[in-house]
């Protein structure tokens, strides 16, 4: 292993470790109360028993696939359709696919696509959809370029990173506990449309509004990156394209809108 | 389920990221696919040694590049280090109580219709061309066969056929 690379990821795990302990210890009265306050009030809501089951369970892949199928209409719907090219959609799926069959979640049923939309973003959906705008395809000459963007993807999704946003919504929660009491075709599917309706609305409002929290979008950098290169792509082909659309000018409001600053990625991704 | 803070998952990936490289002999890992083929020789092509299940814990006999020998303790073989996941794999057993296994779904001749959920959420906030692109998407995808996926691979030298 490369003795600068090793160096580099034993500084950052250092760090991330020192940080990790710094936030355990300093807070840890903070914690113990803000515990004791959140059992009282646990406590005090048991009879919504919704709000616990979440806790305990997580979300399904019957309900993955149920969010996954309509954030990923919403996000054809808010860029502009799919680029219908054969071509195209063949090259992004024979690539996402060899990276995904290396990725933590080998047997999700993997989909990529291409938007109609000249800004330049990517976006992940449960179950294992991948979207890639036409603009940032374009800056995609390589498959080492295409591959790195895609990775990084497809590590938001093996993390699940918005699940988790879901997952961690009282609502979501107390709605699930519903749905598993239901019986009956049509009162089900009712109740799935409300989850449906209540965790894309999440998701979408991470994916085009606040977009994930900074260090989830570096962590999914990191992955991807560690993907690419097992998968046999050159470990800087996210790393490239981010300091190409640096250098034609990073435009906030069209390219990676709801990503950290292409500066700050790059500075935190190895160069190779 | 735990859900993880951001920070949890910087320091999962920064902590997977030092796994790759930690393969070691004497070390474990685990298998995450449905069906994980142990091979007689650390080649892509070589024969099969056994096959393991998915979540099996296997101790690291031996490193050659980016191949390693493992063992479960019955069977022993060859699997690319791809293959395999240094975390345990998470079994993904929610609220609907199925296995996260997308392959237990077995593959079919036709793509995968959309939820019946996504359907009604498509109707009811007038999405209908939006649903009409990803039904076409999963036409598409679905084209794309495992065997495509494989040669695609090999002629371009992609992970075990580096």
């Amino acid at each position: 292993m490369n003795p600068r690379l090793l160096a580099s990821l034993t500084a950052l795990l250092a760090a991330g470790t020192v940080a990790y302990a710094a936030f355990d210890f300093s807070n840890l009265s903070k914690a113990i109360d803000s515990t004791k306050k959140a059992t009282t009030k646990a406590l005090d809501t048991a009879k919504d028993a919704g709000k616990i089951v979440k806790g305990v369970t997580g979300i399904g892949p019957e309900e993955e696939r149920n969010i996954g199928d309509s954030v990923a209409i919403e996000i054809i719907s808010r860029y502009g359709g799919l680029v219908r090219d054969e071509e195209v959609m063949r090259r992004v799926n024979l690539v996402g696919r060899s990276l995904a069959r290396y990725s933590d979640r080998p047997e999700l049923d993997w989909r990529f696509g291409v938007l109609d939309s000249a800004s330049v973003n990517a976006f992940s959906a449960p179950d294992g959809y991948v979207f890639i705008t036409r603009g940032l395809y374009e800056q995609a000459e390589s498959d080492d370029a295409l591959a790195g963007i895609l990775a990084h993807e497809v590590a938001h999704i093996t993390g699940k990173h918005a699940l988790n946003i879901v997952a961690r919504n009282d609502a979501f929660g107390a709605l699930s506990k519903q749905v598993s009491q239901r019986s009956g075709d049509a009162r089900e599917l009712d109740y799935q449309l409300r989850q449906v309706n209540l965790s894309t609305d999440l998701i979408m409002k991470t994916l085009f509004e606040k977009g994930f929290d900074p260090l989830t979008e570096y962590a999914a950098d990191q992955t991807g990156h560690n993907l690419a290169e097992t998968c046999g792509y050159a470990p800087g082909g996210l790393r490239a394209v981010l300091v190409h659309l640096k250098e034609k000018g990073e435009n906030r409001r069209t390219t990676f809108s709801t990503h950290p600053a292409l500066a700050e990625r790059i500075k935190r991704l190895p160069d190779e | 389920m735990k859900t993880p803070t951001p920070l949890a998952v910087l320091l999962t990936a920064l902590l997977s990221v030092s796994a790759l490289y930690a393969y070691e002999a004497g070390g474990s890992a685990y298998t995450k696919r449905a069906e994980t083929n142990l091979l007689t020789e650390p080649k892509p092509l070589a024969a099969s040694a056994a096959k393991l299940p998915f979540g099996r814990v296997v101790k690291i006999e031996e490193v050659n590049g980016n191949w390693l020998q493992v063992s479960d303790g019955k069977a022993t073989g060859w699997v690319f280090a791809g293959n395999l996941s240094a975390t345990k794999p998470d079994e993904g057993k929610g609220m609907d109580a199925l296995p996260m296994l997308a392959s237990q779904t077995t593959a079919t001749a036709a793509a995968r219709p959309l939820a019946p959920a996504a359907i009604e959420y498509a109707s009811q906030k007038n999405l209908s061309s939006a649903q009409a692109d990803l039904e076409w998407l999963l036409t598409e995808c679905h084209a794309v066969t495992p065997e495509e996926v494989d040669a695609f691979m090999q002629e371009n030298k992609r992970g075990e056929y580096k």
